[in-house]
């Protein structure tokens, strides 16, 4: 009943408002006129009368506000009116109002687009019904990102799994497709029949898969695949008549039989799925060696669905229990899991956002990123109060008369609050443009040679939401204080004196030295992390990265023999060789700088009648003229000669394997032998016929990684009984352009069958190789130079306005003779001393960081004094610019002119 | 004015309005000065308390307010009690009894 009333109410008040206020008006006018007849009643003058009226009901506009204010909706109408009016002031301001809106924005955007990398990356969940209940197993040592599991290994955690239902297997390859003659590459994925069931995924297209269809050769009725959903737009046209049809793959008819899911990228974050086939496909793809039952491969991704009421803690158990077990079926050589791989552990995690490789990359950037974007935000806020609070001073006036015609404070509070809300509201939609941009041309950054990771960066209602409640957030920081400020207006004080009585309290300065703390830590973390990049990029490497141009082939759609795949090689190689511009040119099996992971082979010599074995050496088969087209220096004896090949074998150590193999002695002419094994066993007879002679020795490389040291190397060359479908061309010529195009005409004109080898040149995978440290060193940079820019705005701003504030005391003392130095002095000393407050406290600010900084990434050197005075110095340099024009704004015053001024 | 006039209770306006329409319909000044008289003179209400508290009043459904000619012939919006208004007074008589003998025996105990 009463709520009823309250309805009606509010409908009145919000549809028939200007009869409510006439209404209001009428009675409240009644009123006076009664109390005046009464006055006229008790013996007073008509006029007298009113006038006694009007004090007893003390404003006919103050009680309707206060009418006004219990209304039923008045909130939401005040509100709106203050919006309104917010509206209408802010669009008389335009410079003012685009400044605070850009500079918000500018955070805004930031913040959305790191955080967007960050959700797409990180939080993001599998588009899987109930992702909660997926586990991952890992693989890991302490301290080293996870490695894969081995398909024995998967074979024996499935039969000892007790807490999930059930558990796949997953693996990404890279496919070649067969499209009416042109073999294009698609990203590729390979997953045991039970998946679609532990995942619960269905299709949106046509049937899944099951455990008839993963065995080999697909069954009777051969391999069946589905699409990826964007990958069925892409090359179908989403034609729903390809469920049925064949399709080359590898050399290999597959059947369609369904599309993916639409958003569904697969289990691997960052690797998009465009064709999902039974995992029994690896005998395709790795042919002639699979590897799905060796013990020594570590390639699946493995994921389960835990039982209703299970826990990642009883898994985490149930591993502990199987361990042992596991070991033992996965692997009974004991060469692997209780080899080389013993300090390896079984565990399990979270399986709800699948496996990132990303996320193991890039958590620790991101994490950073989040820190400078944060701080660049509570700077754009800092900038915004202080642009608002000097606006405020100048309006002292406006507030006065609003609040003498009746504005309550809290209206004027809630007035300077809408008009930051309405300013945010527009950085917001701004923001999220930017946002948006900026995720999409980093995300272009993450590329690896050859491919973007396709991550999805369209702002979605997570990201909306995100930006949203940072809006607000920034809203309220940048305009609480000002709102306070203005709603403290004391009308009679302030109506008479205007604007001159502001102090500099009143236009925030304190909020100066906070930008420039602000600015000195980003400016800093900036230095740490370019520093960092240009350290790795000046260091020598090992290879003359000049003119070298790179490929990788894959030869495993034409289904070479190995015999085969190794003379194709040969006569690609000799194809380049024989191209116009080409100085030399060399396979390799292992690319380099792909962080890769090689181990399981040993390497032993024999010395004083001992054997010493080692596992860590990495074995990187080559042809011979490597280390000229890789521009690597034989430091001794000799490097590989075409005469070499076919011969007894021979083998280039590099520098740091010479010297653990053959400490204090000549290793040129020595054997390192093949195999052999853990050192620890005594008495291991070693086979001469594993045995290599060392020729040379090559200069240390940092073959894998550019940020860890050179590791031992040892070079040999390749057989051509025994080569790889798999293989890395390197060609150093006149230009890369004709380096390239040689590469791909010889791959086309020896293996037409082949899909386009992946061209790049050594600096591009350079480039891609230090893609963290390129993306820290440009994004820090960039907010950095904003945060400078918009701390000397800030700065220049509240000198500007501090100089018109005391117009008249410098006039004065000009008046009374104070020389134009001293004017100058006063303005520039005021902006100085925020700034030195500013540096001190962001130089202690910038040390905190710089430990954060060390802890997420190794390469970043500890902040030295040379650094943090450079950034102070820069500071302060471009502060004295920022306080120049103001100050001398101050000495061109004229007293006389200055002492009339108001 | 009266300048000893008791400031309202927080609560007791509402009461002191509801109680000054028991009677019949009056408008705003009639509902000021009916105060002043049932309480002696010692609530003085002010047209800017009791305007929002009529206009609330009135939103909650407790109050019926029109238009109406005053005994001057001016024109004036009369109050009056609605049946949830006359409960909601009942109520409030009762609360307020309650209220009244509690704070009366906490005063006398020892």
């Amino acid at each position: 009943m009463e709520s009823l009333a309250k309805i009606r109410s509010l409908v009145r008040n919000a549809i028939r408002r200007a009869r409510v206020e006439r209404d209001l008006d009428d009675e409240v006018r009644s009123y006076a006129r009664m109390l005046a007849d009464e006055g006229r009643d008790r013996g007073l003058s008509a006029q007298e009368a009113r006038r006694q009226a009007l004090i007893d009901l003390g404003g006919v506009e103050q009680v309707k506000e206060q009418v006004r204010e219990v209304r039923m909706g008045t909130r939401l109408e005040t509100i709106w009116q203050d919006l309104r009016y917010a509206a209408r002031m802010l669009r008389k301001n335009p410079g003012f109002s685009a400044a605070v809106a850009l500079t918000l924005a500018l955070g805004i955007g930031a913040n959305a687009a790191i955080f967007t990398l960050t959700y797409a990356v990180i939080l993001k969940s599998l588009p899987v019904p109930d992702p909660g209940q997926l586990v991952r197993y890992t693989f890991r040592e302490r301290g080293v990102s996870d490695l894969s599991i081995s398909g024995p290994a998967y074979d024996s955690l499935r039969r000892h799994e007790t807490v999930n239902q059930d558990i796949l297997a997953w693996s990404n390859t890279d496919l070649a497709v067969d499209e009416n003659g042109t073999v294009t590459r698609a990203s590729g994925a390979l997953m045991t029949g039970n998946g679609f069931r532990v995942l619960e995924l269905r299709t949106y297209l046509g049937r899944v898969f099951g455990e008839t269809d993963d065995v080999t050769a697909g069954g009777p009725n051969g391999y069946q695949a589905l699409l990826g959903y964007d990958y069925w737009k892409r090359h179908f046209q989403q034609n729903s008549g390809i469920v049925g049809h064949p399709l080359n793959v590898n050399g290999r008819a597959v059947t369609v039989i369904g599309v993916l899911p639409e958003g569904f990228d697969g289990l691997i974050a960052g690797t998009p799925t465009d064709l999902l086939l039974p995992l029994s496909f690896e005998e395709v793809t790795n042919a002639p060696h699979p590897m799905r039952h060796f013990a020594g491969s570590f390639w699946l991704t493995v994921v389960g669905r835990l039982k209703p009421g299970e826990s990642l803690a009883a898994a985490q158990a149930n591993l502990r229990a199987t361990d042992a077990v596991v070991r033992e079926e996965a692997d009974p050589s004991h060469m692997f899991l209780r080899g080389f791989f013993a300090p390896f552990k079984f565990g399990v995690e979270s399986g709800r956002g699948g496996r990132s490789f990303l996320k193991v990359d890039y958590a620790g950037p991101l994490l950073i990123l989040e820190l400078l974007v944060g701080l660049l935000l509570l700077l754009c806020c800092a900038n915004t109060a202080l642009l608002m609070l000097a606006r405020a001073s100048g309006r002292t006036r406006e507030f006065a008369v609003r609040s003498a015609l009746g504005a309550s404070r809290r209206r004027l509070f809630r007035q300077v609050l809408g008009e930051v809300g309405l300013l945010a509201a527009c950085g917001l939609v701004i923001g999220v443009w930017l946002g948006w941009v900026a995720a999409r041309a980093l995300v272009a950054m993450l590329a690896q040679v050859g491919q973007a990771p396709e991550l999805d960066v369209t702002p979605r209602i997570t990201i909306l939401a995100f930006a949203a409640a940072v809006t607000i957030l920034s809203a309220l920081a940048s305009g609480l204080w000002p709102a306070l400020r203005a709603s403290r207006t004391a009308p009679a004080l302030d109506l008479k004196q205007g604007e001159t009585l502001s102090s500099s309290k009143r236009l925030g300065s304190w909020i100066v030295p906070l930008q420039v703390a602000i600015s000195v830590t980003l400016l800093s973390a900036a230095s740490l992390l370019g520093g960092a990049l240009v350290h790795l990029l000046l260091e020598h490497t090992g290879f003359g990265s000049d003119r070298l141009v790179m490929a990788d082939v894959d030869l495993s759609p034409a289904k070479p023999t190995s015999k085969q795949a190794g003379q194709d090689a040969r006569q690609v190689l000799e194809a380049v060789e024989n191209a116009p511009g080409v100085q030399s040119a060399a396979v390799l099996l292992g690319p380099p700088l792909h962080n890769g992971w090689s181990a399981g082979h040993y390497f032993s010599v024999e010395q004083h009648g001992a054997v010493h074995s080692d596992m860590q050496t990495w074995p990187e088969t080559v042809s011979p003229d490597y280390f000229a087209a890789m521009g690597t220096q034989i430091l001794e004896g000799r490097g590989f000669a075409k005469a070499d090949e076919g011969g007894s074998a021979v083998c280039v150590l590099s520098a740091s394997a010479a010297a653990f193999f053959f400490p204090n002695e000549e290793p040129v002419g020595r054997s390192v032998y093949s195999g052999g094994s853990d050192p620890s066993k005594d008495g291991v007879h070693l086979d001469p016929k594993d045995a290599c002679r060392v020729i040379g020795i090559a200069e240390d490389v940092r073959f894998q990684s550019l940020r860890e040291p050179p590791p031992r190397m040892l070079y040999s060359l390749a057989s051509d009984d025994d080569g790889a479908t798999r293989f890395t061309l390197a060609v150093r010529g006149s230009g890369s352009g004709l380096s390239a195009a040689a590469l791909r005409n010889a791959a086309k004109q020896v293996v037409p069958l082949a899909p386009e080898p992946t061209i790049y040149t050594f600096r591009e995978l350079v480039n891609a190789h230090l893609q963290q440290e390129r993306m820290l060193t440009a994004l820090s940079t960039c907010f950095a130079a904003i945060a400078l820019l918009l701390t000397v705005l800030g700065l220049y701003g509240l000198l500007a306005r501090s100089v018109l504030l005391r117009t008249r005391e410098i006039g004065l003392r000009l008046a009374l003779g104070a020389p134009r130095r001293e004017a100058l002095l006063l303005v520039a000393s005021q902006g100085m001393r925020l700034v030195l407050i500013g540096a001190t406290l962001g130089i202690a600010v910038a040390l905190v960081v710089s430990r954060l900084l060390r802890s997420l990434l190794f390469d970043v050197r500890p902040a030295d004094a040379v650094t943090l005075a450079g950034v102070a110095a820069v500071l302060v340099a471009v502060a004295l610019l920022a306080s120049f024009i103001p100050a001398r704004r101050a000495t061109k015053l004229n007293p006389t002119e200055a002492l009339r001024h108001e | 004015m009266n300048p000893e006039s008791t400031e309202l209770l927080q609560g007791t306006l509402d009461l002191l309005i509801l109680k000054s329409l028991e009677l019949g319909s009056l408008h705003g000044l009639g509902i000021s000065r009916r105060i002043e008289q049932i309480t002696h003179g010692t609530f003085v209400v002010k047209p800017g308390s009791l305007f929002p508290a009529l206009h609330r009043m009135e939103e909650q459904g407790w109050l019926h307010a029109e238009w109406g000619a005053s005994e001057a012939n001016r024109r004036a919006k009369y109050y009056r009690l609605t049946r949830a208004g006359q409960k909601q007074l009942g109520e409030e008589t009762a609360r307020w009894g309650r209220i009244a003998g509690a704070i009366g025996r906490a005063l006398e105990a020892t």
